[in-house]
């Protein structure tokens, strides 16, 4: 079977070596992007199962690259993790919002963040599992 | 040159006095509007529709005498300048007003147009140097919040990439780790969660100083937390051979109040008490419930360390207190912890203290207030002078699909409150507010007075009603349990009180064992067969 695809977006670069490593070893395909316009050609060209994202980034912040995903149809069903230093009491409801599926400050706990990856990534995600009659 | 006209609000009641002040003033150098009431509601009144340059304020009206007067102008129009005439008598009372807010007081005897005018210019210029230093200070008090809070999240990137790297490193990611390595890169992991700790509690003391903290008080069992907070800390406290006790009241009531503050205040206490306590002693956590403050529960964190010296005691939850003696030097922190968990107690109402003896180790306590079950079902229990005894428990269950559920489920919960709360009769059922640790899943209860088989249809409206919530439809998975209580028939001796007290007994009964997360019960009333 293929290996599910990660769109990586932050703007520190050896953050993201760091993630890409982490997220090898857990054998996961990692793309990256470093700012918010590449991030959404990024995901419109690799098509990746899911996307990590910072809110603090150049050319189009985080909210920006949220907006832009929702509103190309081949893109909105993507699930976005939101890893941020920002303060999750001004963020994270606007974050959730806007279309993420979580939000995490950094520094996040890697447990927590690979539990949450591989919850988003299971089948029934994409297809939500029908309400029980 | 033209002067601006000084617009004068006069509140006298005496036309004498009035009339001689509107005459030195009419007088005087400077043009002036002279508005005259004789009553502080017409003065108020007047104030809601026009500010005026300053008000001259007779202490003793028809509506109002002494101090409240010039109390309830400033409140009225905490901006505008007030000089209050006094009479010859009263002056200690004119003092008194300066000292709480009033700019200049004149003693009605020798009024001249000259006094008076350069009171009211006074008057004015004081009140405009009093607001611009207010207005300085919270300038600078913002200033130190948005810098802190910057700071904080600035501080965070460079350490979420060591953390980041380091625990690679420590995963074995990146290639094998000798035993050495292994303990050195824990000792650095350690560092980094300390920092990571203080850069969180400097944001939230920041918080807590604006006023901008937050509490979500919910009905929760104490006693759960407390086994939270010894699961998290149990292996802190192992590193130390320091043994965690817990001392709980039977029958502890359910308290009103924010579950993941609350544990933010237990953890915080106890992770100081093993900090000052040596090797080989003992850390306790009790609650009991204190007939003399019978509103409140009482949460108690006592260790055996060297305890505190008087003077540290009336300090210690103030913000930076540093203790130099922790037996853990290199453990300190800033000094906030303490002050964090006074402002999260205040929030709900509580109070916490210290009590400790050099050498003896220290308890700290707070209070939270209890959540009175039996004051919400009085009025379904007994209904128009008449006793009700059939009740059914309702407990629905929504269950995310995604976990953990890190989405926003906040808005969808409240949502289905509201649904069940339409779904339910005012004088006959109740829904009772949202319980235990909220987050993972929502467990609503509606404690219904009907029997099962007519409860069915109850059920079924609730379920209908909230299978239109597209959220739920999609993210969640509903199931609704019914449980009867039967209340022992009505005697002359059975009180409402004591009907109300078994029903109670037997909801909360319910509710901690849901949150002890144990499988659901057939709730069993007391005195029923």
């Amino acid at each position: 079977m293929a290996k599910p695809k990660i769109l990586v977006v932050d703007d520190d670069p050896d953050l993201i070596r760091a993630l890409r490593l982490r997220l090898r070893a857990s054998n996961y395909e990692v793309t990256t992007a470093t700012d918010g316009y590449t991030a959404v050609a990024a995901a419109q060209k690799e098509r990746p199962a899911l996307i990590i994202l910072d809110l603090g980034l150049p050319v189009g912040d985080g909210f920006v690259v949220l907006d832009r995903l929702q509103s190309i149809d081949a893109l909105s069903n993507i699930p976005v993790i939101v890893l941020s230093a920002r303060d999750p009491q001004a963020n994270e409801e606007r974050a959730l919002k806007a279309g993420a599926a979580a939000f995490f400050q950094k520094p996040a706990d890697n447990d927590e963040l690979m539990n949450v990856i591989r919850v988003s990534l299971s089948p029934g995600q994409q297809h939500p599992v029908p309400w029980p009659s | 040159m033209n002067q601006p006209t000084t617009s004068v609000l006069l509140i006298e009641d005496n036309p004498g006095d009035a009339d001689l002040v509107r005459l030195r003033l009419v007088e005087g150098q400077a043009p002036v509007k002279v508005n005259c009431v004789n009553r502080l509601a017409d003065g108020l009144a007047s104030l809601s529709v026009e500010t005026p340059s300053v008000v001259l304020l007779d202490l003793n009206l028809p509506d109002s005498r002494g101090a409240e007067t010039f109390r309830k102008v400033i409140e009225h129009a905490p901006n505008v300048p007030i000089v209050v005439l006094s009479g010859q008598d009263d002056e200690v009372l004119a003092m008194k007003a300066v000292h709480q807010g009033v700019q200049d007081y004149l003693v009605k005897g020798n009024l001249s147009s000259k006094h008076l005018d350069r009171a009211i210019r006074y008057a004015v210029e004081r009140q405009a140097l009093v607001r611009a230093l207010e207005m300085t200070q919270k300038r600078q008090l913002e200033f130190k919040n948005q810098f802190l809070s910057h700071v904080s999240h600035e501080l965070r990137t460079p350490l979420t990439c060591i953390h980041q790297y380091v625990t690679l490193i420590l995963d074995g990611l990146t290639g094998p780790v000798s035993p050495d390595q292994h303990d050195h890169l824990k000792t650095v992991l350690k560092s980094v969660n300390q920092l990571h700790a203080m850069i969180r509690d400097l944001l939230e003391a920041t918080r807590a100083e604006s006023g901008k903290m937050r509490v979500e008080p919910r009905c929760i069992s104490i006693r759960e937390l407390v086994r939270q907070t010894i699961a998290m800390m149990k292996p802190i406290a192992d590193e130390k051979h320091i043994s965690l006790e817990t001392g709980m009241e039977r029958n502890l009531p359910l308290v009103h109040a924010d579950p993941d503050r609350v544990l933010e205040v237990l953890i915080n206490l106890v992770d100081n008490a093993i900090k000052f306590t040596p090797q080989d002693g003992t850390v306790m956590l009790q609650s009991n419930v204190v007939e003399a403050d019978a509103d409140f529960v009482y949460v108690a964190v006592s260790d055996t360390g060297r305890g505190i010296s008087p003077e540290a005691k009336s300090l210690i939850f103030e913000r930076l207190y540093q203790d130099g003696d922790s037996v853990d030097n290199n453990r300190s922190g800033l000094g906030l912890g303490l002050f964090i968990c006074r402002e999260i107690v205040k929030l709900h109402q509580g109070r916490i203290w210290v009590s400790s003896e050099r050498g003896q180790g220290s308890t700290f306590t707070f209070t939270l207030p209890i959540y009175s079950l039996a004051k919400l079902l009085t009025p379904i229990v007994a209904y128009e002078g008449k006793l009700r005894s059939s009740f059914v428990l309702v407990r629905v269950d929504l269950t995310p699909l995604t976990s953990p559920p890190r989405g926003n489920w906040k808005e969808t919960w409240q949502q289905a409150l509201e649904i069940l709360r339409r779904c339910c009769y005012l004088d006959k059922d109740l829904v009772l507010p949202p319980m235990g640790v909220s987050g993972a899943a929502e467990t609503f209860f509606v404690v219904a007075s009907t029997d099962m088989e007519r409860s069915g249809v109850m059920t079924s409206r609730i379920r209908g009603q909230l299978e239109r919530i597209p959220e739920l439809q999609s993210k969640c998975t509903l199931t609704i349990s019914t449980t009867p209580v039967e209340l022992p028939a009505a005697t002359a001796e059975k009180t409402v009180q004591q009907q109300v007290q078994i029903l109670a007994d037997c909801v909360r009964d319910m509710i901690v064992q849901n949150m002890e997360r144990k499988p659901f019960p057939a709730a069993k009333a007391p005195g029923s067969n």
